[in-house]
């Protein structure tokens, strides 16, 4: 299938240039997965997605049409072919395009992102993982009223790049990832956690460890209090570090939205911006890792970028376009959602260099504060305002956790949180979007009511 | 497209299901984006494809495939039966599917199918908006403007003798421009969102959209972030539908009873929120962007009164949670395309209007918040807790509109806040959104009149 993703993608960009395209290019994917679903501690319904399909780029005088179909059939294919040239012609020129990226550069392959044992892995076999973690979860829950859901998503996929210089990648990727997400009550009291793990590998996979974290998790978010507010230090667990950082610092460090004005960080290239004792990376190319492929979704290879050293921001993440634009290396990290979309920037593996101690010493450390687990927020990219909810977390005092916290917010702008970074742990954990330890924001706006 | 259901229906029953569906869909989408005057994106798609489930006692099985050939239909519908046998043995609960065999061929006309709008025609438009907003201002460093536009048409059938096929019509336009004075830097976002043909984009409302959100960003540049703390809020109508939205609506789909995933489980029949208040999600609407003839099981839609009068006394169902709490299915279930298996979902959902005047009711309030538009919410029905952030709006001072704001973010739960709805307004407006639940974003409209909240934590900076 791996040739013939090729010699399909060949066949359009031959038919793009032939209908007059200056440049062409087509994304192809194919992928197979499997999810099972349990609902109230039972396995309820299995699902398998086979999903197959071409998006196609042309480029007429500067001007970029897109087509894309959800079949590879001859047919179907020169007919997205066609409707890219005409979207091309109609469109209005863009004077910032240059080219599509070419193959000259040196490829490096991202190892270990292919396991055998998830591609071959049956239905039966993937059931049986929920049906660990939901007994692992039962049994922390064992004699309270719960109700668990869980889930399990493994994905088996190539994809395939073809371009007008020369750029003719393909690379196979699997994934699993795991879920546990218990609903407890208590007296007059509902609550809910949930614990995951996302791997390339199915040996990573810990069905008994998710089970039992997201257990113990869901006990201590029962009975949740409001607290008096006002400026605090928050510890963000390393979800809730993702959520921040992988989310909302990401974003800003986007070419895209620098380049138009709309990121809060614009115009601080080389400047300090962050608390000295961070650093980060965008490693494209991590053993294993969850955003790691040989090369981009432009076919280009990718990267280790430095974005933040010593709190001074290094690097922005480009894709080829914004990089042509500044004149400056393309960082390889042009990404789409697989066939059915133009590259845009975003992150392979955002990771946080991991300094000293981790959430428990950071508790015990600490006078009177918040701990957020996780939030569901994002601040406004433009301004940096931050405004999250903390969605799982707890009040500290002591050096001790005294309650769960509902109906509580923090608020910061992003440019203080960052300089207000006073410890990075060591606990890092692999989520869906970073690579991130603990971390302790010396103080924010906390309101709760 | 009938017999290649009927092939995977007959496939999946003779390998042992005792229910099976398919969904074959046949779609095409444009979208044009500009920033700052140049193409960002021309995109055109198309999505083909069927959807088939099949299920026996209780546990489901689901695939999709672009194979739609004879073979293909028959082979997929055969392997989605042979998976829903192997999951069968770990189900814990026995149920059976029932509904009733619905036949209905339902097309939808509009004055100007896209199909028939030239790309040139569309992308003129678009550079018409683009420029608008960048020319209302010098202060307007950066404009990005989105046109998008779908058609499908769906054709389901299911093992219970329903065939159904309809069409639907969506467009919308956004405008959302970015400000810029000194290192003060804001932005916007302006979408209209209805059901109809691109006749939609004639509309005053769709030709001024540039101005408008141009307006709105250059008087954002003077806001100030609000100060965190427990204030008493009015909410516009687009802010009111998303907290409808977020902290009632999600917890009302009916799923979630079999999953005991709402803290609402215990509390249909009985009082949830003041006498005054009503809730509706009602899919019949004319010409609204959440609205449909059936849904994608085949259900009719129907008008849901969710809440009548402070009563929770209704939810929203497909046809498993109809069958398993022994209801009536009212058409809520949605898929966001034949890649997705259906859901209880949400269509257009408001609050009925009150007897305040808008004026009054900000007069009434004397000190607090009024809080515009919207960001975007999110939800946990399982706990309760959701939070909603609105993108601007005032300060009342002495029972007077004050200060702008910006950015105000409002956490609650779901059980405490509807009983602080003190009062209703008269008005009436809604707005296009779009919900997200399980991976899958489906076209909704939320909405109602302005309303007071009593004494909720808004966060500040």
């Amino acid at each position: 299938m791996v040739d013939s993703l090729l010699a399909i993608g060949e066949k359009a960009v031959k038919l793009a240039e032939k209908l007059g395209a200056d440049q062409a290019e087509a994304y192809l994917a194919q992928s197979r997965s499997f999810e099972i679903e349990a609902e109230n501690n039972a396995i309820k319904a299995a699902s398998e997605s086979r999903d197959v399909g071409i998006g196609i780029r042309t480029i007429i005088d500067k001007k970029i049409g897109f087509a894309y179909v959800t079949t590879l059939q001859r047919s179907d294919v020169e007919e997205a072919v066609e409707h890219s040239i005409s979207l091309a012609r109609a469109s209005i020129p863009d004077p910032a395009f240059h080219s599509l990226p070419d193959s000259l550069s040196k490829y490096h392959n991202a190892m270990g992102l292919f396991d055998k044992q998830i591609h071959d892995l049956t239905a039966e076999a993937t059931a049986e993982l929920v049906i660990r973690v939901i007994d692992a979860t039962k049994e922390v829950l064992d004699g309270q009223d719960y109700a668990i859901e869980a889930g399990v998503q493994s994905s088996s996929s190539v994809n395939a790049i073809i371009n007008s210089l020369g750029i003719a990648k393909t690379e196979p990727r699997t994934s699993i990832s795991l879920y546990s997400y218990p609903i407890l009550k208590h007296d007059d009291d509902q609550t809910a956690s949930y614990e995951y793990q996302i791997s390339r590998r199915l040996d990573e996979i810990d069905p008994e460890w998710v089970g039992k974290s997201a257990g113990e998790l869901t006990i201590g978010f029962l009975h949740p209090k409001i607290i008096e507010g006002g400026e605090m230090p928050v510890i963000f667990a390393p979800l809730g570090a993702s959520a921040i950082l992988g989310r909302g610092f990401a974003d800003a460090v986007n070419a895209e939205e620098v380049q138009m004005g709309r990121s809060y960080i614009a115009d601080a290239f080389g400047e300090r911006i962050a608390s000295e004792n961070l650093e980060i990376v965008d490693d494209g190319l991590l053993p294993s890792g969850i955003g790691s492929r040989s090369f981009d979704a432009e076919g280009y290879p990718s990267h280790q970028t430095s974005v933040i050293e010593g709190g001074v921001l290094k690097s922005l993440l480009h894709n080829s376009y914004t990089a042509n634009k500044d004149c400056v290396d393309n960082t390889g990290n042009a990404s789409r959602p697989s066939y059915s979309g133009l590259p845009s920037i975003s992150t392979t593996n955002f990771i946080v260099s991991p300094r000293n101690g981790d959430m428990n010493t950071f508790i015990s450390e600490l006078d009177k504060g918040v701990v957020c687990r996780n939030t569901g927020d994002r601040p406004n990219m433009t301004t940096g305002d931050l405004s999250a909810m903390i969605i799982e977390g707890y009040y500290v005092e002591n050096g001790e956790i005294k309650h769960p916290l509902k109906n509580t917010l923090i608020g910061i702008n992003m440019r203080d949180l960052l300089k207000r970074i006073s410890h990075i742990g060591n606990d890092s954990r692999t989520t869906y979007s970073m690579v991130t330890p603990s971390i302790v924001i010396e103080h924010a706006n906390i309101t709760s009511g | 497209m009938e017999d290649l259901a009927q092939i995977a229906i007959e496939a999946a029953l003779k390998t042992g299901a005792r229910f099976a569906d398919v969904r074959i869909e046949n779609s095409a989408t444009t979208i044009i984006e500009l920033n700052d005057g140049v193409s960002k994106q021309s995109l055109s798609s198309r999505l083909k494809g069927a959807g088939i489930r099949a299920f026996i006692d209780g546990a489901w099985a689901f695939a999709h495939t672009t194979d739609l050939t004879k073979s293909g239909m028959r082979a997929t519908g055969a392997s989605v039966a042979k998976m829903a046998i192997a999951t069968r043995k770990r189900v814990s609960e026995k149920f059976e599917i029932e509904g009733p065999s619905v036949q209905a061929r339902s097309y939808y006309n509009v004055k100007k199918p896209f199909s028939k709008t030239t790309i040139e025609e569309k992308m003129a438009f678009v550079k018409a908006i683009d420029d608008q907003a960048r020319d209302y201002d010098a202060r307007v460093s950066s404009t990005r403007t989105i046109y998008g536009d779908l058609w499908t048409e769906l054709y389901l059938a299911n093992s219970l003798g329903t065939n159904v096929y309809t069409q639907n019509s969506i467009p919308r336009i956004i405008s959302a421009p970015t400000a810029k004075e000194g290192t003060n830097r804001q932005r916007v976002l302006k979408s209209l969102g209805v059901r109809g043909g691109y006749e939609i984009m004639d509309s005053d409302e769709a030709q001024n959209i540039g101005t408008a959100a141009a307006e709105l960003v250059i008087e954002l540049l003077s806001s100030v972030s609000v100060k965190g703390g427990v204030y008493n809020v009015v909410m516009d109508p687009i802010l009111n539908g998303v907290m409808i939205h977020e902290a009632f609506g999600h917890a009302v789909e009916a799923d979630n009873w079999p999953a005991h995933a709402t803290v609402l489980e215990d509390k249909v029949g009985t009082q949830v929120g003041p006498e005054n208040l009503s809730i509706i999600d009602d899919p019949t609407l004319d010409g609204m962007r959440g609205s449909y003839e059936y849904d994608w099981e085949g259900t009719k839609a129907k008008k849901r009164l969710l809440v009548k009068e402070g009563i929770l006394t209704d939810l929203l169902h497909s046809l498993e949670t109809a069958s398993r709490l022994n209801l009536e299915a009212n058409g809520a279930s949605r898929s966001q395309s034949f890649m997705y298996e259906p859901l209880p979902r949400m269509s257009n959902t408001f609050m009925e209007p009150g007897d305040w005047e808008v004026d009054e009711l900000i007069q009434d309030t004397k000190s607090g918040i009024l809080l515009c538009s919207f960001n975007y919410g999110y939800t946990q029905t399982a706990k309760g807790q959701f939070m909603f952030q609105a993108s601007h709006g005032y300060l009342i001072e002495n029972g007077e509109k004050g200060q702008m704001i910006r950015d105000v973010s409002l956490a609650g739960n779901i059980l405490e806040v509807l009983a602080k709805v003190d009062a209703i307004g008269n008005d009436f407006m809604l707005d296009a959104g779009t919900c997200g639940k399980n991976g899958q974003a489906v076209p909704t409209m939320t909405g109602g009149p302005h309303a007071r909240i009593r004494e909720v934590p808004v966060g500040g900076m």
